[in-house]
């Protein structure tokens, strides 16, 4: 994918570039709001993933300039530790999504892959499909191999999500924020038991595993290679 | 906090020059205002009082005057002569009489003290010695009798004036008095409200110095300058309850992150002594736990520092105990479950209150994990919400150790931790926050105080419905 980072903060910005070309995407890097606000006009990104706090022009002014500009690219804001109301005003601002500094770098890797376009077809689908795994958002039914598999709202949300990122990683903190609302982190294995319930549900008794853990990074669903 | 910058905002206060304070405070500025209006309405009133008194004196006079002159008329043409002489003479000796004269045809005065004057016929002012030689002036009216006789009536302009001069001296004093009031009630006002507005400067300027427990006197009269007062106080008091949480948080971090990054720091230095490549592996990842535990205290005492701060105040939308109970219950209890521990959720009515969701989830789910934290192996954890009139709640209890009574109070610190509970993990800043979004929210926490268990109640007021 082609990314474009606006952060004022040399180094970070350049140990953000060598994780993300590390993991395979193009990355140009702006170290001004203006310099950013060129760029994300100029060239076509994928994802843009902005910091909130740059010298000159503050990042959700850019985030408005960006927005008001007419163009629609998904934009990660990135702000600095605590600041529980800059997660709303970022969001109303147009921001797609919203990660807490300090990060861990599967955190960011997995939240830009998420951001990224799907085909619209995709977003509107009543029914997602990955291998023989179904699930029938209407009816809220699913179904493996022809098989109906009963799940509790929640464990049903929780597939939804992943199968509507499968093939990317989806992190705990993702599933927490989409699927419970849970802006904080408990201390309680929550996600992973609900995880673990579900993947019993969906996987057990069938050789091919969809739901894999992704060490250090959270869960990914995809169907067989 | 540097000094110098406060000085620019108190040296307005301090330069005074020129007229002395009190002359130069609102109040009395307001009273030589009021004063002044007052004496002016003074003298307006008393001018319009003194021209409508001449002028109804002198018509009641010339009332009285031609009324005098048509009667001795009458009695002329019915009488004679010889009796209207008799009469003026008599009429003359009354007390408080008018004046009179009688002239002949020949102008020859025959009665009274206006004879011989000669005034033509009509209203004239005649200008009449008096026995002390003092000239007085007398409005008079002169008819013509018949036989060419004339008949003169008239009025000394003197007594009127008189009436005149007690109503002018009656305004005089109201104006003086009104003046004198004026002054002196305003003296003392200024000097009253001057008074307690500089003790008002001067504790304003003590807090500028520095001197952040110092309040403005209330006086207790109940005035506005008292509400003045009374609402000063109450931002002084949030301003230094601000700084408080702020001065606790930088000792907060400094006396407790100082341990886990000491920890953090020696397992760093280790790693290059390590041979083994799974070793070194295992001690980075021993070192990023460190750091995100680290973070996440930092975190967590960040957010009680903004909850205490009262900004999200703004954002409180009505929001449902019930559905926060069960979203956060439904969470936690295949965890639970796993662990050998029952969570379970009772509750059949909604609990609506007005508050801030994202915030009351996390109470919820601190107080929940506290639960599942501390009370042990197969305890059994509820949460509970209820309505009552004006007041919802939500109650999570436990049938582990409880606190003991001493402690109870302390639980809700910063990094308080009960003594048995030092070995398990917990940063001891779960209850911390679950206070401090508790007061954001008006609401009151109170602890069971049954020996068995720990009940940890947080009542709200209900939202009113629509």
């Amino acid at each position: 994918m082609k990314l474009l980072i606006v952060e004022d903060d040399a180094d970070g910005a350049a140990y953000l570039t060598k994780a993300l070309v590390d993991a395979g995407h193009t990355v140009d890097q702006a170290r001004t709001g203006r310099e950013g606000l060129l760029l994300a006009a100029s060239e076509m990104y994928d994802v843009i993933v902005l910091d909130r706090m740059l010298p000159q022009l503050d990042g959700l002014a850019i985030l408005r300039s960006i927005r008001t500009s007419g163009l629609k690219t998904p934009l990660l804001l990135l702000t600095a530790l605590g600041g529980i109301d800059d997660r709303v005003a970022g969001l109303e601002a147009g921001a797609d999504d919203y990660l807490v500094k300090p990060f861990a770098m599967a955190e960011l890797l997995a939240r830009i892959s998420a951001l990224a376009r799907r085909p619209p077809t995709f977003e509107q689908a009543t029914t997602l499909e990955i291998g023989d795994l179904k699930l029938d958002r209407l009816a809220r039914t699913v179904t493996r191999s022809g098989d109906r598999i009963d799940l509790q709202p929640r464990e049903f949300q929780l597939l939804e999500f992943l199968m509507r990122h499968a093939d990317r990683v989806v992190t705990r903190t993702m599933l927490l924020e989409s699927v419970w609302d849970f802006h904080f982190d408990p201390k309680t294995n929550i996600v992973e038991t609900h995880m673990s319930r579900l993947r019993a549900k969906v996987d057990r008794g069938h050789a091919q595993e969809l739901i894999r853990t992704v060490r250090g990074a959270g869960y990914c669903l995809s169907g067989p290679t | 906090m540097p000094r110098n910058s406060f000085a620019r905002f108190a040296a307005p206060a301090i330069v005074s020059a020129g007229r002395p304070e009190v002359l130069r405070s609102t109040s009395a500025r307001l009273t030589a205002l009021y004063t002044a209006g007052f004496a002016l309405s003074v003298l307006v009133l008393g001018a319009i009082t003194l021209l409508s008194t001449h002028s109804a004196l002198r018509h009641q006079v010339d009332r009285r005057v031609r009324s005098e002159s048509q009667a001795l008329a009458q009695e002329f043409r019915t009488k004679g002569l010889a009796s209207v002489v008799q009469s003026v003479l008599e009429r003359e000796q009354a007390r408080a009489a008018l004046d009179y004269g009688l002239d002949s045809p020949q102008s020859q005065p025959l009665a009274g003290r206006l004879a011989g004057f000669h005034p033509p016929v009509g209203w004239s002012v005649l200008q009449m010695k008096e026995q002390d030689g003092d000239i007085e002036p007398v409005r008079a009216f002169t008819t013509r009798l018949p036989g060419g006789y004339r008949l003169i009536v008239g009025d000394a302009v003197k007594r009127t004036a008189g009436i005149e001069m007690i109503i002018l001296q009656g305004f005089g004093w109201a104006f003086a008095g009104v003046v004198a009031i004026g002054l002196i009630g305003g003296y003392h006002f200024t000097r009253n409200v001057g008074r307690r507005l500089t003790n008002m400067t001067a504790a304003a300027d003590a807090i500028i110095q520095g001197d952040l427990n110092r309040r403005i006197p209330v006086e207790g009269a109940g005035d506005d300058l008292d509400r003045l007062a009374g609402v000063f106080n109450l931002t002084l008091d949030r301003i230094s309850s601000l700084m408080d949480s702020l001065r606790q948080v930088s000792n907060d971090i400094a006396h407790d992150l100082r341990t886990p990054l000491t920890r953090l720091r020696q397992r760093l230095e280790t790693i290059p002594r390590l041979r083994r490549p799974v070793e070194q592996e295992e001690a980075i990842e021993g070192a990023l736990r460190d750091v995100d535990a680290i973070l996440a205290t930092f975190s967590a005492l960040l957010r009680i520092a903004q909850v205490g701060g009262g900004t999200r105040r703004a954002a409180f939308r009505p929001v449902d105990l019930k559905d926060l109970g069960l979203t956060v219950v439904e969470a936690f209890a295949p965890s639970a479950e796993d662990a050998g521990q029952a969570l379970s959720f009772e509750g059949d009515v909604q609990a609506p209150i007005i508050g801030d969701a994202e915030l009351l989830t996390q109470l919820l789910a601190n107080l929940v994990e506290n639960s599942l934290r501390h009370a042990g192996g197969h305890a059994r954890v509820v949460v509970r919400t209820w309505r009552g009139d004006t007041a919802c709640g939500v109650c999570v209890s436990d049938d582990g150790p409880g606190v003991p009574a001493g402690e109870r109070e302390r639980i809700f610190d910063r990094f308080y931790r009960l003594e048995r509970s030092r070995s398990t993990p917990g940063d001891g800043l779960g209850l911390a926050l679950v206070a401090a979004i508790a007061r954001l929210h008006d609401a009151e926490i109170a602890l069971g105080d049954g020996d068995q268990g720990l009940e940890v109640s947080v009542a709200f007021a209900a939202a009113q419905p629509h």
